[in-house]
């Protein structure tokens, strides 16, 4: 039993550059690991750097590098590791094809990172849409070249207007809901709810 | 003829029903027996010890705790409820277990993989609700009706009906609201009994009133006092819950097992203890700001601190954000704090009846999770673990307080030799039912 529920899958997160995939990903890692959930991270930048040094941004080099990741994704999940993935991922027929092949023995939750284009303008927090605006990077997602938001996605995040806490406990409760994680003490109860509690052991005399 | 009668009589299955009455003390029932207040449990109880007995609780003798060895037949280091209210790991902040953290398998659910079904109402403990093969009512502390019923399609019933999940604490401090409100409970709660009894094919069907609870945490002076004003008040409940279960009883069929029982005792408060306020003088509790708002406040240096009602922690590096107390301190420290607790006196007397180590009653995966002391008193002595209290003992508004020997195990059928222990509940009815 690799976790609570012995159940490997993978998170695969796509969304356009800037749009959170290796924010949310270490959050989610770090609220995994507290329920005792092993998990690995596959994030594109350090990809590129290793596992598939030397591909390009041309639409195959994309594709081979997806189905890299997702080759070393679902090698994790069916040893009962959750493997989350963070590479913007644009084309849905590479997603798909990964599921198909996740899904024959673990679970794939594709979630979209829905940020809208001016956000990601004003944070840019590599400075590349700059570049690619100004045509200094010819094959640039969103800008120079094509995303493809996903058909059916488990989960959607709007990062663009939440807090990354937020985007965070919902993949987190939608992987709950899946049975994929267990469920941690204390967040059962929604706020105004558990002050009703409160005030109803309060009425007994406990909590003081 | 004896063909005949096989072909046509029903094929019986064993059935079985618990009626739980919250915080009936066993020895009150037996006052209640003996002056006929209770006629139809004593009906019961005329059969005498084998079917009448004193039993234990939990500890902590709370109902969160006691209802949840009650439904799985496992100690807390089991179902994993230590009490109404516990703090996250590793903070300082405050949750309240439920039903989602409880460990153990409820009965129910075994049941139910036999393909027996069990109609649950009122059960603390139980919520949010969540399927199991038949239905449930969550009991205290649900707070949303819809939240608290499975199949979701019981809720219009439930609604139009005028269900109540309880009376309102809050206001019953007011006794004339308090006995209003009791009666209007039991009323709703004893139409949802009878619905599902005829309604619902149950192989288990289990029943608990939890005003009786209500009513003696505000007005067990009434109850204890037979020249107290509302003392007949009082007893015109028992007399009402009494009737409710006489009419489940007339409804039993020859096969079925009857169990009544309570969650754990009662008896009237002398004092309030305030567990932390003692820790501090004691030495073994600081705070960063006295009084605290919350145990967010609690100084590095604090080697322990209370939680309701009677469990004490001990502030380890590692488990909790500010913790200083090492491994190896523990034995010592476990040691020191007993011997001070078992010290402890009011107006002269000691109070403080035992200090139990974990490993003296607790076993099991969530073991990790217990406290590192738990304290029992003697009657009259209520402890509290609220931090904020000036004073090391009180008096409230609350005349009745728990205890965990004087339970009560009540049954149709001969029990088994020995003293109960709630625990001992779930095996039996399993047993029954198969
Ligand atoms: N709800 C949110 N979820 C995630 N990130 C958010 C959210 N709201 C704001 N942000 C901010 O957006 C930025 C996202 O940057 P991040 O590096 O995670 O994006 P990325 O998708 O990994 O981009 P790239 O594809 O270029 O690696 C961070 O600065 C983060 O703090
Ligand atoms: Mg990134």
């Amino acid at each position: 039993m690799a976790n609570g529920n012995g159940k490997g899958f993978v998170l695969w997160f796509t969304g356009l550059s800037g749009s959170g995939k290796s924010t949310l990903s270490k959050m989610v890692e770090e609220r995994l690991l507290e329920r005792g959930v092993p998990v690995e991270v596959l994030d594109g930048d350090e990809v590129r750097t290793n596992l598939s040094k030397g591909l390009g941004f041309s639409k195959e080099d994309r594709d081979t590098n997806i189905r890299r990741i997702g080759y070393v994704a679902n090698l994790l999940a069916r040893n009962g590791v959750c493997a989350i993935t963070a590479a913007i991922s644009p084309y849905q027929e590479i997603r798909d094809e990964v599921r198909g092949r996740v899904e024959q023995r673990a679970t794939f939750v594709e979630t979209y990172l829905d940020c809208p284009m001016e956000k990601l303008l004003e944070r840019d927090v590599k400075g590349l849409y700059k570049k690619a605006l100004a045509g200094e990077i010819p094959h640039f997602t969103g800008v120079s070249d094509p995303y493809e938001p996903p058909a059916k996605p488990e989960v959607v995040v709007y990062t663009g207007g939440e807090p990354p806490e937020q985007s965070c406990a919902r993949i987190v409760k939608t992987l709950e809901m899946l049975e994929l994680v267990p469920p941690v003490p204390g967040d059962d109860y929604g706020a105004d709810e558990e002050a009703a509690v409160a005030a109803r052991l309060r009425d007994l005399g406990y909590l003081g | 003829m004896a063909l005949l009668s096989k072909l046509f009589s029903r094929p019986t299955k064993p059935r079985a029903v618990l009626i739980g009455l919250d915080g009936v003390p066993y020895t009150l029932l037996e006052t209640l027996i003996a002056k006929g207040v209770t006629p139809n449990l004593g009906r019961l109880a005329a059969a005498g010890a084998s079917h009448f007995q004193q039993m234990d609780a939990t500890l902590p003798e709370i109902s969160s705790v006691s209802w949840s060895s009650f439904m799985t037949g496992t100690n807390p280091a089991r179902h994993g409820i230590y009490g109404f209210m516990d703090l996250k790991p590793g903070t300082y902040q405050m949750y309240f277990p439920s039903y989602p953290h409880l460990k153990a398998e409820p009965l129910w659910d075994t049941l139910g993989k036999r393909g027996k079904r069990s109609v649950v109402l009122n059960l603390p403990g139980t919520y949010p609700a969540r399927p199991h093969e038949g239905v449930l009512v969550s009991g205290f502390v649900a707070i949303d009706l819809k939240k608290a019923v499975h199949p979701p399609s019981i809720l219009p019933y439930l609604e139009k009906m005028g269900y109540r999940i309880d009376v309102d604490t809050s206001k019953a401090a007011d006794a004339d609201f308090l006995y209003r409100d009791l009666d209007e409970t039991l009323a709703a709660r004893e139409r949802a009994f009878d619905h599902f009894w005829t309604s619902e094919n149950w192989d288990l069907f289990v029943a608990i009133i939890t005003g009786t609870d209500r009513l003696q945490h505000f007005q067990w002076h009434a109850v204890a006092d037979a020249s107290h004003p509302n003392h007949e008040r009082a007893m015109a409940y028992y007399a009402k819950a009494d009737a409710v279960v006489g009419r489940l009883l007339d409804r039993l069929g020859g096969d079925d097992l009857c169990l009544l029982m309570s969650d754990h005792g009662f008896c009237g408060i002398e004092t309030e203890v305030l567990v932390n306020r003692h820790l501090v003088s004691g030495g073994f509790l600081k705070w960063e700001k006295d009084p605290p708002d919350s145990f967010a406040d609690i100084h590095p240096e604090a080697r322990a601190f209370a939680l309701d009602p009677s469990r004490i922690y001990l502030h380890r590096r590692g488990r909790y954000p500010k913790g200083r107390v090492e491994e190896r301190e523990v034995p010592a420290l476990r040691e020191e704090l007993k011997a001070f607790f078992l010290g402890l006196e009011y107006q002269g007397r000691r109070f403080i009846k035992e200090v139990f180590f974990p490993e003296q009653i607790y076993e099991g995966p969530e073991f990790d999770k217990a406290p590192d002391l738990v304290l029992l008193t003697s009657d009259g002595f209520d402890l509290k673990g609220n931090p904020k209290k000036a004073e090391p003992f009180a008096r409230t508004h609350f005349t009745g307080m728990h205890n965990r020997h004087d339970a009560f195990l009540l049954s149709n059928r001969p029990l088994p030799d020995k003293r109960p222990h709630i625990e001992d509940v779930h095996g039996l009815l399993l047993g029954w039912i198969g």
